[in-house]
């Protein structure tokens, strides 16, 4: 599992200078967004043809009137299941780093700020979510709760706690620091309080550029575990699994494996820049406090 | 196929197989060379050889059986029993005892030597109720084996069988003879250090990896094996095992009709060569009729008449599947006129689940691989057609046969493999308390019919038996069986020598390269 | 120094226990055990009763954790019912080839990344990094499964330049395991090289935008060393942690890759054990495989603490 782990820490941000002012890529990163977030919610309401309405005669067709983008290997409407697609892969893949970033993100803030025995715990705790082969706990939860989108999720989002804990936690170790949080400090704030109005606005910034990155990395991973067989059950359709199915006929018909593939790549690429964007915007150094 | 046990019918009353008769698999014209070596690319990791520890070879384990270690009888190209390490046999009247006369002079690849005392050993370990091994279930129609003298043996057996040779010759841990001192020996250590009496001893194995195996000078059968050397290795991804054979990498391939783009691709290139045996059983599926909604026949009938199998053919296998209407398939010798077999009738299924009235969901098992997911999704399509709603259970291999026996399931895939008698599935897949009857139905005239098949000799007799199996099950749509076996075996056009693929076994051990 | 060396190996114990602990409960939730694989078609209640208890299964989960947890104390790690190998066994075997794997993919990762991340972070925001940045999106989003065979293709069918699948030992055949293990890690690597390059190169911006790197460009030092001389070595602690994070991952083994390219891994017999139920195997793996992450994690903080004398006061 190549990608089981939101392993990228972004505690850096890019230069500002340059994205100050938002740029047309970012725009365009916008609108394919919204588009894709607006077929997905909308995918039962369009014209589309029943995306698991199989023409077994009609296997692989290529473009047509009737099938603008073909069919697939079972002679299923192409464009509709990457509609349908987008959407198992999007509430997939902004639900589950939701998870993480509301668990870890806690996680993090209370270890970064107490510091001491509840730190180690835990950072221990973490340690053991990680050496544990992430490929045997997928496999435990789906074989023993079964193959759903919200297991799938709850896997993902699990998966991606440490990430989360960790941004979490060294965005708080600076912060607990400045001169804002020492001196409510000494003005004899509650702890609940320096957390919620002192250190969560700031700490909240990073992590949710660090939720874009999150939401690229969960989509592929997805796309992974649908591979093995793990991921949303048939007929439902992800990228990932359309890709994974597209495998079998490179040969014979390659666009069932690079259309969803091409999604993937220009969704990911534009949350990304958004994020990217965002974070310039929102970057603690800025004195955006 | 049919030729293997229709022949060995025709041959059984034959009292003496000649002790010469051994012929040679290959067409004459060819001529042998020796030397060289070849990789197989098999579909699974082999876990081991020894009955207690794994109890079944699955496909990759019987090709490195086949070339470590040999059996009784053999299968010669027209599917005829023909000698191996027995050099012929005589039955009863009543086909319930079998003598079979021993090769001498054959040595396991430690020195032991081969005779009556060790095959016997061989079995009483596996028969051996203490032993629990998930062998012993194939061979509970064996009363005894008993060794009168050093080189003959008996079967004496419960019922009788007709067939008993052509029965013996697949490679699997029941008909495979071990060396007895290797297994006392090594103990725990022997199911990866196997030793038999084959062409081809077993040199090193990493698991995972690779297993050679170098040829056995002293093999009995003079001048063979042809090749030096045999590699076998798993190579579990489809893809990439098919680009290894084109790449040159590995000879010869196992695979199977859902990789249909890569079988006709390789029929097309003048540098492979595409194996195909039509074997008898088929692929099935067990309704557990103890639970709603299949306890109805109505249901089970509707979901039968909704398969529309050439189409479902073109879906899954470009057309490659062969539709079965029973059990036993082409490749077996039960040919019936009339199998009862339930015509495909979207209309009449409709009908029949509106009769049913309540909603039909239930769930299918299915195993999380790409082919159990295609082969899924497609009858999930025709049973939603028909107004009954599929969901798929995807589970790992080890999971259907645990649900399966503690009946945790509705539907679930099973199947019926190639053998060269009926009786052996019918009877444990059909019979009143049998534990693989998963279907969970008992019916006093199938039980009849199948003991009666089960000890009748004459095989027309048989056949009418079984033909009414047949019909009865379709009619009651306990069960019912989508494709006929078809096995695949894809090489590179220089591997020559390569026998059919009896019982769905890749057996390499007298191929050559040219 | 000492005293720090202590406490983080100290430290790592509980988190082993724990490890082992999981294990034993997420397996002992699985639908089906060994009894079943073993028995196949024989396995009627009265059979799987008998062999459960032959293989001690029928004993309460707690009394197995501990009986084992106390084997493996005494340095037992058990022997698999299934295979009749030991565990040290299986992992002996497999331990070389997944190691060979990860470090080839990091070296190659590295080998993509750092170079790629220095050009871009010398003209953040241009034409070239906006480019790469996309290059690497289109990586992150290729699935390892889809590029795997599509290098196969490429590389063996094609061009006949590598082999498709296989391994041999390095002590066998050097140069032939060299060219198996090419396509598997660079697979690996072109998933691996969009995250080093990322991170080294935002690292490499800030580092770029600090008061000595002004004072360098002023008493007019080259700008190649001032790239890799005095931006690109604070950023050492930055690739450390990165690839201390990718090792710990790809430790587990990497099912898919090896697979398609029929490796003998960590990672297959991880899987096949799960879906064997062979619960010895599994158990004794990631044991081991914990033991190595928190040896890498062990040894990244002993990196730190050697390039950052500051860090050993306070947590890494």
């Amino acid at each position: 599992m190549a990608t089981l782990e939101l392993s990228m820490q972004e505690d850096v941000p890019a230069p500002v200078g340059r994205k100050r002012k938002l740029g047309l890529l970012f725009w365009v990163a916008s609108i394919w967004l919204a588009v894709i977030l607006v077929l997905a919610i909308l995918a039962p309401l369009l014209p589309l043809q029943n995306p698991t309405d199989m023409d077994m005669l009609e296997r692989r067709a290529a473009f047509s009137s009737e099938h603008w983008l073909g069919t697939d290997g079972l002679g299923r409407d192409e464009l509709a299941r990457l509609i349908f697609g987008a959407r198992v892969s999007l509430t997939v893949g902004l639900i589950a780093p939701m998870i993480g970033l509301g668990i870890g993100g806690a996680l993090g803030l209370l270890a970064g700020y107490f510091r001491g025995r509840c730190e180690t715990l835990m950072v221990g705790s973490m340690d053991v979510l990680l050496a544990f082969p992430p490929l045997i706990f997928a496999l435990a939860v789906t074989a023993y709760l079964g193959q759903s989108i919200p297991n799938l999720t709850i896997i993902l989002g699990v998966l991606g706690i440490p990430a989360f804990m960790r941004v979490a936690r060294a965005a708080t170790l600076t912060l607990a620091r400045r001169e804002f949080v020492i001196a409510a400090e000494a003005l004899g704030a509650s702890h609940a309080r320096i957390l919620l109005r002192e250190l969560l606005p700031n700490v909240i910034l990073p992590l949710l550029a660090f939720f874009l990155l999150g939401v690229a990395v969960t989509i592929v991973v997805e796309g992974a575990l649908s591979f093995l067989g793990l991921g949303v059950p048939p007929p439902m359709a992800s990228w990932g699994s359309m890709i994974g199915e597209g495998r079998d006929s490179l040969d014979v018909a390659p666009r069932l494996a690079f259309l969803p593939a091409a999604g993937l790549f220009l969704t990911v690429l534009a949350f990304n820049l958004v994020g990217d964007t965002m974070r310039a915007l929102t970057d603690p150094r800025q004195g955006a406090l | 196929m049919t030729n293997i046990a229709a022949a060995a019918c025709k041959r059984a009353p034959i009292f003496l197989v000649a002790a010469f008769a051994l012929l040679p698999l290959a067409e004459p014209a060819q001529a042998q060379k020796s030397g060289g070596s070849i990789t197989v690319g098999q579909e699974l990791d082999i876990p081991g050889f020894d009955p207690l520890k794994v109890g079944v070879y699955d496909s990759s384990g019987y090709t490195a059986a086949a070339a470590i270690f040999d059996t009784l009888v053999t299968l010669d190209d027209k599917g005829d029993a023909a000698p191996k390490l027995a050099e012929s046999w005589t039955h009863s009247d009543d086909y319930k005892s079998w003598t079979f006369k021993l090769r001498k002079g054959v040595k396991f690849h430690d020195g032991t030597p081969f005779n009556a005392q060790a095959f016997k050993e061989n079995f009483d370990r596996q028969k051996d109720p203490a032993n629990k091994c998930r062998c012993a279930f194939y061979i509970t129609n064996v009363k005894e084996v008993l060794a009168p003298d050093e080189y003959t043996i008996v079967y004496n057996l419960t019922d009788p069988s007709v067939n008993l040779p052509a029965t013996m010759s697949i490679q699997s841990t029941n008909n495979v003879v071990h060396s007895p001192t290797a297994w006392k020996t090594k103990g725990d250590d022997y199911n990866r250090n196997p030793v038999g009496t084959g062409p081809y001893i077993l040199k090193s194995w990493t698991a995972g990896d690779r297993m050679v195996l170098e040829k056995n000078p002293d093999y009995w059968d003079k001048g063979r094996p042809y090749l030096d050397r045999i590699v076998l290795k798993p190579l579990p991804d489809a893809q990439s095992r098919f680009a290894s054979l084109q790449s040159g990498e590995v000879d010869i391939i196992w695979d199977d009709e859902n990789d249909a783009d890569n079988i006709l691709k390789a029929q097309k290139d003048s540098k492979l060569t595409v194996h195909t045996y039509k074997g008898s059983g088929a692929q099935v599926y067990a309704f557990n009729t103890k639970v709603a909604p299949f306890d109805d026949v109505r249901v089970r009938q509707a979901l039968v008449m909704s398969i529309d199998r050439p189409k479902m053919s073109q879906a899954i296998s470009n057309g490659l599947s062969r539709p079965a209407t029973n059990p036993y398939g082409e490749g077996s010798w039960v040919k019936c006129k009339d199998d009862g077999a339930l015509p495909y009738d979207l209309e009449k299924a409709k009908a029949l689940i509106k009769d049913y009235g309540k909603p039909v969901e239930f769930k299918m098992l299915a195993t999380a691989t790409p082919r159990g997911r295609m082969i899924g999704q497609v009858l999930q399509q025709f049973w939603k057609r028909a107004g009954a709603n599929m969901e798929i259970d995807q589970v790992d291999q080890a999971t259907i046969p645990s649900r399966a026996f503690s009946r945790q399931f509705q539907l679930t895939p099973w199947r019926i493999v190639d053998l060269a008698d009926p009786d052996p599935q019918m009877y444990a897949n059909f019979r009143t308390g049998s534990p693989v009857a998963l279907a969970g139905f008992s019916d006093p005239e199938l039980d009849k019919l199948l003991d009666h098949a089960r000890v009748t000799a004459d095989v027309g007799q048989r056949t009418e038996d079984y033909c009414a199996i047949s019909r009865l099950i379709n009619k009651e749509a306990i069960w019912f069986w989508t494709f006929q076996n078809t096995y695949y075996a894809l090489s590179s056009a220089k591997l020559k020598g390569f026998p059919k693929i009896y019982n769905g076994v890749i057996d390499v051990s007298n191929t050559w390269l040219e | 120094m000492l005293n720090f060396v202590a406490r983080r190996l100290l430290g790592m114990l509980p988190v082993l226990l724990a490890v082992s602990l999981l294990t034993f409960l997420i397996a002992s939730l699985l639908p089906g055990d060994l009894a079943f694989v073993i028995l196949g078609d024989q396995a009627t209640p009265e059979n799987v009763a008998a062999l459960r208890h032959d293989m001690g299964l029928d004993q309460p989960l707690w009394w197995r954790y501990l009986s084992w947890l106390g084997h493996v104390l005494q340095g037992d790690l058990g022997r698999s019912f299934r295979t009749g190998q030991t565990v040290l066994q299986a992992v002996s075997e497999r331990i070389p080839v997944s190691l060979e794997l990860m470090l080839m993919a990091e070296f190659i990762g590295l080998l993509i990344g750092v170079p790629l991340a220095i050009a871009c972070a010398a003209r953040a925001g241009g034409a070239f990094d906006r480019f790469m940045t996309g290059s690497a999106f289109a990586m992150l989003s290729m699935p390892s499964f889809l590029l795997a065979i599509l290098l196969i293709y490429l590389f063996a069918v094609e061009l006949h330049w590598l082999p498709a699948t296989g391994y041999v030992p390095f002590t066998e055949e050097p140069l032939a395991n060299l060219r198996f293990f090419v396509l598997p890690a660079l697979t690996l690597a072109l998933a691996e090289w969009p995250g080093i390059m990322r991170v080294l190169r935002s690292d490499m911006i800030a580092t770029l935008q600090e008061d000595y790197i002004a004072l360098a460009k002023a008493k007019g030092l080259k700008p190649s060393r001032i790239l890799f001389v005095h931006a690109l070595k604070p950023s050492s602690l930055t690739l450390v942690t990165v690839t201390g994070i990718n090792i710990g991952r790809l430790l587990g083994g990497t099912l898919i890759v090896e697979s398609i390219f029929a490796l003998p891994g960590i990672g297959r017999l991880l899987v096949g054990a799960i879906y064997t139920r062979d619960l010895v195997i599994l158990q004794g793996v990631v044991l081991l495989v914990a033991c190595g992450f928190v040896i890498v994690n062990f040894i990244v903080d002993m990196l730190y603490a050697v390039l950052d004398p500051r860090i050993r006061h306070g947590h890494a």
